[in-house]
């Protein structure tokens, strides 16, 4: 708030706008903090990483102006300590078992994860990152949970996941949908999981005008374009609110 | 003391012992050739042993990660024998080593050169072979400063973080150690969880650095 009246202050400053988002939308927010930046006069400053560390770091008062969870429990964290002042459910995503392109295990389903060929599976670490919360409810209700566990990588983000991967450590990874767009090497083993419904909650944090304007920009449909070019579901765009088709798409 | 604490302690002692174990022999060699050898590329092999002290410790994970990976030079063939490194317990002893061995060798070469060279003079004129020479003069003469160099290092591994992070991962109950369920619990909102274990390793590294302190300082 202090850098934003100095920068409101100056005139000709652009003022500063900390979001700190979930680091699955990492490629779709930089496109849209560029595009925002030349529409209003702002400089969007992105804070990417595991939703539970975001959630940490706004609760102990990191100053975010807006925080994009991969959760809504994350979410929640922020909203019990009272620092939300507007909140949306923004986006939708699902989750993929990816395998090198190279991987000479044939995975038709969840239940194929049991074969020995596969012997460690990479997923966001099920006690907070929200992919590797979705992951293991996703495995515990296939009943796969128990016999996988011992073969189960956690990591710190869902990045984390995709990379040990991509460098051959692990022989699966459980993913977003949208995280396959930047991955080398790497592909699905079979269509993304129909469940659990992955949603990303918006919230607004400050109480400056620049902060809401771009709060507002992020579910206009321009950002929803981008988002959608990115592989997600947008579910609160301002001008078509129309979630149960985007998210049969 | 919970189940899951004591078991990353003990995981965490078990594995810090088996570095140092792995770290003690090649930094007696190094610090007895820093010691005495005067050799083309000592300098260099003195700041290289050195790195580990002053680079980012997750850059000597990303370092490791490359070699030891299961695409690395050395992973590679590793893995095909069945010794996986990076998301394995050898992971954690690799990293508790590598980043431990600095402190045997500064700690060990010191005791090196307060032995007087006389001795050893005397005793290759006496016709010992150097081998030799080193086993019955310089290092028991030198042992209490190699000693001292050992629990220092086993206390630095105890703390390792970075490098153990990014080759071992931080799995509960395979790879996690004291320092690594910190930033766990920290991460996930278990500060209470995350104060014990704290405190255990600070009790431990205390514990470390006095017998560390007490042996260096009967060795001078």
């Amino acid at each position: 708030m202090a850098l934003g009246a100095w920068g409101l202050g100056l005139g000709g400053q652009p003022a500063d706008v900390q979001v700190a988002a979930a680091v699955s939308l990492t490629e779709a927010l930089q496109e849209i903090a560029a595009a925002a930046e030349k529409q209003q006069r702002i400089r969007v400053t992105l804070n990417l990483a595991a939703s539970n560390v975001l959630a940490r770091q706004i609760v102990s008062g990191s100053g975010a102006d807006v925080f994009i969870s991969a959760d809504a429990a994350q979410m929640d964290v922020v909203a019990k300590e009272g620092l939300i002042r507007q909140r949306v459910d923004l986006l939708v995503n699902q989750l993929v078992v990816a395998v090198r392109s190279d991987s000479k295990v044939a995975l038709a389903s969840e239940t194929d994860l049991t074969k020995p060929g596969v012997r460690r599976i990479a997923i966001g670490d099920p006690a907070g990152v929200p992919a590797g919360v979705y992951a293991k409810q996703f495995l515990e209700k296939a009943g796969l949970w128990r016999r996988l566990e011992s073969k189960i990588v956690p990591t710190a983000s869902v990045r984390a996941a995709l990379a040990a991967l991509e460098s051959g450590d692990v022989d699966a990874a459980m993913v977003y949908r949208t995280d396959l767009g930047i991955a080398r090497s790497v592909r699905a083993a079979f269509p993304p999981l129909p469940e659990p419904r992955v949603l990303y909650p918006a919230a607004l944090l400050s109480a400056t005008p620049h902060a809401a304007r771009f709060f507002e920009y992020l579910r206009s449909p321009a950002a929803a374009a981008i988002f959608r070019r990115h592989g997600f579901g947008s579910v609160a765009c301002n001008e078509d609110r129309v979630p149960e088709a985007v998210k049969a798409a | 003391m919970t189940p899951e604490l004591l078991q990353v302690a003990a995981f965490t002692v078990a594995t810090a012992l088996a570095a140092t174990a792995l770290a003690v022999p090649p930094a007696i060699a190094i610090a007895w050739v820093l010691a005495r050898g005067r050799f083309p590329g000592r300098a260099l092999l003195e700041t290289v042993v050195s790195l580990p002290l002053v680079v980012p410790p997750v850059a000597t994970g990303l370092l490791l990660l490359y070699v030891f990976g299961r695409r690395g030079p050395l992973g590679a063939s590793l893995a095909s024998a069945g010794l996986d490194v990076v998301f394995t317990w050898r992971g954690v002893v690799l990293a508790m080593a590598v980043m431990g061995l600095p402190l045997v060798v500064r700690t060990a070469r010191t005791a090196f050169e307060q032995v007087d060279a006389r001795y050893e003079q005397v005793a290759a004129t006496l016709g010992a072979r150097p081998l030799r020479v080193f086993f019955s003069i310089s290092l028991p003469l030198a042992a209490r400063g190699v000693v001292a160099g050992a629990v220092l290092g086993f206390a630095r591994a105890l703390g390792e973080f970075g490098a153990t992070i990014m080759i071992a991962g931080n799995i509960p109950g395979r790879t996690r150690t004291l320092a690594t369920a910190i930033y766990s619990y920290t991460e996930t909102g278990r500060d209470s969880q995350a104060a014990a274990v704290a405190a255990v390793s600070i009790g431990l590294a205390f514990a470390a650095v006095a017998i560390s302190n007490r042996l260096a300082g009967a060795a001078r």
